[in-house]
């Protein structure tokens, strides 16, 4: 075979072993050939120094931990969808049936939540029995603390001699009429903390104003 | 093009004599019956193995592989600790992904695509990093200090200039000339043709060559 300078280029890109040698014997008597295929190959052997091919005695135990804990974790991953294979050993029209269970009982749930009424604010604050129980002990014995405090201001209420002690007897009129509804109401829900404190805050009124009914006695 | 780093004349570096030697043609495989089989068969019990999850089979390929694996990151990457992070990574992707080898290539040659993969994600991750926290560094970093070889001037001439090259170059010149590849498993690495294989590894040993040779004035001055 028989090469020439201007076949030196596609030689170098895709050249056959035939065609090489054929360019070798070609460069023998071409310096130009014989600079550009030195060169070429001396890339070649150039490229062996980046070659480092050492053993590296650490790298595998590290590799194989890192495989090992990767192994257990996707082994962990595996148990749970064996568990879940379990659906497919019940027959075709059992798992239509309770998909349709499943779908029934979502669809009613939702509808539920969708259409619920709206719950009062007021009740959403509820207390727990023994809470309530401590309230209402408090509550009773801070009433008749109340009672006692009413009892000395009766004599001054019952026939008032000023325009102001006619006005505190009015205001207290008023007051125990809202704690007596107030009183029903949360009779009626006893565990609702919002109402209590409406109780509470009507009972120091009470408390407050009789205690300016006697004060003014003096 | 100017040359990089260390330019040293041609018949300096690599003595003629051994430059003879090293000339490799890609030409069609003509393998002994026996050994073709043999590496055939090796190959698809290391693929089942690994399928079966027997450690004793990814312990085979790092015997067989992991050294050149190594190389090829490190010579991607440009750092030895990178490469072992590479490899590491590269044998998790193996074991997560083993089910979905559908034997199209070789398992080796599969290996090697992912370890190629790993490291192009490991480069864009650190480029990405480099541009939160931008710095006076180069773009690519220069490589890190490794054994000494026969010519280490050749060598850091080398990787400086291969630094210069596009990814997909530098990729088949590491492959085909330091790794040993074939165009055909380049080929099935990179996801290209092997003409295109071909063509790439052309225009990479032409510009290195270009980066490498010393400047023609000073031959021509040195000749006079």
């Amino acid at each position: 075979m028989n090469v020439t300078c201007a076949d030196r280029e596609r030689i170098l890109r895709d050249g056959t072993p035939e065609e090489w040698e054929a360019l070798e014997r070609h460069a023998v008597g071409c310096s130009e050939c014989s600079v550009e295929l030195r060169a070429w190959t001396s890339l070649s052997r150039a490229a062996e120094e980046l070659r480092d091919y050492r053993e590296d005695p650490a790298l595998w135990p590290k590799i194989e931990n890192s495989l090992r804990q990767s192994e257990q974790g996707q082994g962990e991953g595996r148990r749970f969808w064996e568990k879940l294979s379990v659906w497919r050993g019940i027959p075709v029209g059992w798992q239509t049936a309770l998909a349709g269970v499943l779908v029934v009982v979502l669809g009613v749930s939702g509808i539920y939540v969708v259409t619920r009424p709206p719950r009062e604010p007021s009740q959403t604050k509820l207390l727990k029995n023994s809470a309530l129980a401590q309230v209402e002990r408090t509550e009773r014995e801070y009433m008749k603390a109340i009672d006692k405090l009413a009892a000395d201001a009766r004599p001054q209420l019952d026939s008032p001699t000023s325009p102001l002690m006619a006005s505190y007897r009015e205001k207290l009129v008023v007051l125990d009429s809202a704690i007596q509804e107030m009183r029903e109401e949360a009779g009626r829900n006893p565990s609702n903390a919002h109402l209590r404190y409406e109780l509470l805050a009507m009972y120091q009124e009470k408390q407050e104003t009789l205690r300016e009914v006697l004060e003014t006695k003096q | 093009m100017g040359s990089v780093g260390l330019t040293l004349a041609w018949g300096n570096r690599i003595s003629p004599v051994a430059a003879q030697g090293v000339r490799r043609v890609d030409a069609p495989e003509i393998e002994e019956p026996n050994r073709a089989t043999d590496t055939v068969r090796e190959d698809a019990a290391l693929a089942a193995g690994c399928l079966a999850g027997d450690m004793c089979a990814y312990e085979r390929l790092y015997q067989l592989q992991g050294a050149r694996m190594k190389n090829l990151a490190r010579n991607l990457l440009g750092s030895p600790t990178d490469a072992e992070d590479a490899v590491q990574e590269t044998f998790l992707k193996i074991q997560r992904g083993i089910k979905g080898f559908r034997g199209q290539s070789s398992f080796v040659t599969w290996t090697f695509r992912i370890l190629v993969n790993t490291c192009h994600d490991m480069r864009r991750s650190r480029m990405r990093r480099k541009e939160q926290a931008p710095d006076n560094s180069e773009a690519a970093p220069p490589p890190e200090p490794r054994a000494p070889g026969a010519h280490p001037c050749l060598r850091m001439a080398l990787e400086r200039a291969l630094i210069t090259l596009t990814p997909q170059q530098r990729e088949v010149f590491l492959m085909y000339e330091v790794e040993g590849f074939h165009h055909a498993e380049i080929a099935a690495l990179l996801e290209i043709s092997e003409t295109a294989s071909k063509n790439t590894l052309f225009q990479a040993k032409k510009n290195l060559r270009s980066m490498l040779e010393p400047p023609r004035s000073a031959e021509a001055g040195g000749a006079r």
